[in-house]
């Protein structure tokens, strides 16, 4: 039992070591060189390389411009951290070579290798950049006390009372770019220089950025102090922020400059020194004031001909444009999404324009922003929705969306344009809509959607000679003339026909009269002579005869009861009848008798000749 | 005579012609104006004027090809001139009213009285023309109305003949005023649009009189005298100077 347990343990302790040399083999697959950007010439400096597992061979790297002082020496180092019973080992192997510049500008020390475990592995080569030695003070080594023979002494002597030239500390604040159009994304960086060694800071004051749309890019927490060959000198420099910033307006913009005060360790160099003073340097801290000079950068606006979906995008950008279904029921919500992706102000593009049908019920575009900054303005994309709801069915086309943006490399507007796409409505579930139920048939205004004016008139265009009017026109008078004159006209036609009209009746009665004058003209001669019987013969004669003639009755056939009756037919009024008949009978009785005289006579004839008259008149 | 009738004929055939082309000219500045190139189609109604015809339609389809080319004072200008032709074309005044709506200037007109408003909507109910021969119409009513009252046999007749014929006599009368009243507000050519974006109004006639006020395009001024190169104007609301008068075309 006890021998099975120790096996056991025996078993996992082989295991746990295994483990372990897996995990550092595992771990050697590092192979680096930690070089210098900049030294100066004749400055001894390091190249070291490091790997994280024993090196079984190292190659030396070949050296231009440079002469190898000693190395490479070989130093390991091995480390074991325990932290919350979690446990860290690390194990470094470093080989140093120590080596010199002999030549001013570009050296170079090339591709190193190293075989670990059987392994080769490759360290890139560095190149170095030399500056002469002509500098006043050094760099880092210089704190160390090395301040080299050449050093001007009027530097000395103000640095001994305190004073530290802008030459050797400074704040710059750079920028990638001057010339800029509006909205192209420009990098601030804002980097300490030094030559002197740096206690700390105080009352920093960052560059205002007023006109400017500004992020920063980079706000390191320690500053990381790097060699950097400035104006051919060397100086430790770091970056404090790093700000991108989109221009918002046009022209020259100045940007308000940084400030900070920097406390700087000066060795003092009193007068009386003693040894243990020159063993135990004493420093003291000096303050210095830095101010960035304030930069202008020339803001050109946009060309002038932007296209009208021109959103303000200023950059390199690609759009895709699609629906999140192709086929949705009525009532149903469905999204346009419109992506925008490429690099530039995509936190500033404005929503492109959508034409979505108009009988869709539309809502507040949604957008999503996914992008980092980098050096070129915002890299990513940027997605915007357009939510809606269609209200009826059938086959809806969505026309292109166009959107257009500013090519800065190409220097011209750039516009996008996506497909036409098709979206299926089908019919909704009936009636119902989110859980409520519609009552009947929604009825809807019918909106305006836009003010145009109405079409041209495309009927015969009714032309006529300009500043001809009909009224005033000889056409007029001459229709007014003829208004007239048949209005005179017919006015005296008609008076005439009056005229006329009233003849007929005289011209009539005096007919009548002169058939009455002729029936009767034997009788008047009769009468004339006094003849008593003829004259009524005549009379009675004539007036039968008259009857006869214009009643067209046989003169056999004159019977008294005929004759009324005839006259009667042919409406001669019962008057005339009357005294027709006592006329007649007048004349008979007459012929027999003497009585009455010439007065009786000439009595009788005007009555006939009346009566006569009279039927004439009216037969 | 046979050769009078032969230039007779020719001549006709030639009027004939004429009409023919200008209403193929409308009929393609129409077809212009209908595929979008506005100035173009302009340019032929432009053809047509020209030759000394005109008419509310060709005001008005020459009105809407600036508002197209967004000229939109020679646009009023041209609605205002149709308008005048025709005072009761509903399009125009639909197109018109909208063309305001572009330009700048706010008058407050002088408010006139009632009654003149109401003669003067009466007025513009027909053109010209139509009142000419609406009065001619009239004027036979009344012959036959004086006539009927002459000779109606009955003397009832003769009473409403001549109430007919008093109503027929003013109708007429009322008809031939607002004919010649149209036909001289179009050849008075008293009121005028501005057409430059902005004019200045002078307090005298020369280039030296203090500014009164600023007009913009598309305002109608009426213009009371011209002196030289300029001319006195009042605007609707009664305020009066002088301006240029390449500022502005007449109506």
């Amino acid at each position: 039992m006890m021998h099975k347990i120790i096996r056991n343990v025996g078993r996992r302790g082989v295991l746990l070591i295994l483990f372990v040399m897996i995990g550092v083999a595992s771990f050697a697959q590092n192979f680096t060189v930690n070089a210098p950007n900049v030294v100066e010439k004749d400055e001894i400096f390091r190249v070291v390389y490091t790997a994280d597992a024993e090196i079984e061979s190292f190659t030396t790297p070949t050296l231009v411009g440079l002469d190898l002082l000693a190395g490479p020496t070989s130093s390991r180092m091995t480390s074991t951290r325990i932290i919350n019973g979690k446990r860290t080992d690390s194990y470094e192997v470093s080989y140093t070579l120590i080596l010199r510049a002999n030549t001013t500008g570009k050296v170079s020390v090339s591709e190193a290798s190293a075989t670990i475990a059987g392994k080769v592995f490759t360290a890139k080569g560095v190149e170095i950049d030399v500056v002469g030695n002509n500098t006043s003070a050094s760099s880092t080594q210089t704190h160390q006390g090395q301040v080299t023979g050449n050093a001007p002494a009027a530097s000395q002597s103000s640095r001994n009372r305190g004073e530290i030239s802008s030459e050797e500390i400074f704040l710059r604040l750079s920028f990638s770019k001057t010339k800029v159009v509006k909205g192209e994304p420009i990098v601030a960086t804002l980097k300490l220089y030094t030559r002197v060694p740096v206690a700390g800071f105080e009352d920093i004051r960052f560059p205002v950025f007023n006109g400017f749309w500004s992020q920063e890019l980079e706000t390191p927490q320690n500053i990381n102090f790097v060699r950097e060959n400035y104006n051919n000198q060397i100086y430790n420099s770091a970056v404090l922020r790093k700000y991108m910033l989109l221009p918002q307006q046009t022209g020259e913009i100045t940007v308000d400059p940084a400030e900070m005060i920097c406390l700087i360790q000066v060795r003092s160099s009193g007068g009386a020194r003693s040894m243990f003073d020159d063993f135990f340097d004493s420093y003291q801290t000096v303050k210095k004031r830095l101010t960035t000079s304030a930069a202008k950068i020339d803001v050109r606006p946009l060309p002038s001909g932007a296209p009208s979906s021109f959103g303000g995008g200023v950059g390199e950008f690609s759009m895709n444009v699609s629906l999140n279904r192709d086929s949705i029921k009525a009532h149903e919500a469905g999204a346009l999404m419109v992506e925008i992706t490429g690099t530039g102000n995509l936190n500033l593009i404005e929503t492109p324009m959508v034409d979505l049908p108009a009988d869709f019920e539309k809502y507040d575009v949604k957008s999503t922003n996914n992008f980092t900054n980098g050096a070129n303005g915002m890299k990513g994309k940027k997605v915007f929705e357009f939510p809606f709801i269609p209200r009826s069915e059938g086959i809806f086309e969505i026309p292109p969306v166009e959107y257009s943006y500013y090519n800065i490399s190409k220097g011209k507007y750039v516009t996008l344009k996506s497909d036409t796409l098709r979206l299926k409505v089908t019919q909704g579930d009936a009636g119902m809509q989110g859980g409520q139920i519609m009552m009947g048939v929604n009825k809807q205004q019918v909106v305006n959607l836009g003010n145009d004016i109405r079409y041209i008139s495309t009927s015969s265009p009714r032309l006529a000679k300009k500043g001809a009017f009909f009224m005033g026109s000889p056409l007029f008078y001459i229709v007014i003339a003829l208004i007239a004159v048949s209005y005179f006209l017919a006015d005296r036609l008609l008076a005439r026909g009056a005229k006329l009209r009233g003849d007929v009746k005289r011209t009539r009665n005096r007919k009548a009269n002169k058939v009455a004058r002729m029936r009767l003209k034997q009788a008047q001669l009769y009468m004339k002579e006094n003849l008593h019987t003829p004259f009524y013969e005549e009379l009675h004669k004539a007036m039968l005869g008259y009857v006869s003639d214009k009643l067209a009755i046989q003169f056999a056939e004159m019977q008294r009861d005929t004759i009324r009756e005839t006259l009667e037919q042919k409406g001669a009024g019962e008057e005339n009848i009357e005294s027709f008949m006592t006329l007649l009978d007048d004349c008979e009785m007459a012929r027999y008798s003497q009585s009455g005289g010439a007065g009786a006579m000439a009595e009788q004839y005007e009555k006939a000749m009346e009566t006569i008259s009279n039927l004439e008149n009216r037969l | 005579m046979k050769r009078f009738i032969y230039i007779l004929v020719f001549v006709l055939m030639a009027q004939l012609g004429y009409a023919v082309d200008r209403d193929s000219l409308w009929v393609r500045a129409n077809d212009a104006y209908s595929l979008g190139e506005y100035s173009k189609a302009l340019d032929i109604y432009g053809h047509i004027e020209k030759d000394g015809y005109v008419s509310a339609r060709l005001w008005y389809n020459m009105g809407n090809a600036c508002y197209k080319l967004q000229e939109d004072g020679k646009a009023i200008l041209y609605y205002e001139r149709a308008l005048k032709l025709d005072p009761s074309n509903a399009d125009v005044k639909h197109n018109l009213e909208i063309a305001r709506l572009k330009i700048l200037d706010k008058i407050e007109s002088v408010p006139e009285f009632i009654l003149v408003t109401w003669l003067k909507e009466l007025r513009n109910t027909m053109s010209s023309d139509r009142w000419a021969w609406t009065g001619v119409i009239l004027l036979l009513f009344t012959a036959l109305s004086v006539l009927a009252f002459r000779f109606a046999p009955r003397r009832a007749q003769r009473k409403v003949a001549f109430v007919f014929a008093c109503l027929f006599l003013l109708l007429t009368i009322a008809s031939f005023l607002f004919s010649i009243n149209l036909k001289n507000n179009v050849r008075r050519a008293d009121s005028a649009i501005v057409l430059v974006p902005v004019s200045n109004v002078k307090s005298a006639p020369n280039s030296t009189g203090g500014n009164l006020f600023i007009l913009h395009e598309g305002t109608k001024v009426n213009i009371i005298e011209n002196v030289g190169q300029w001319s006195r104007v009042e605007l609707s609301d009664g305020r009066q100077g002088w301006m240029l008068s390449k500022d502005f075309e007449t109506i």
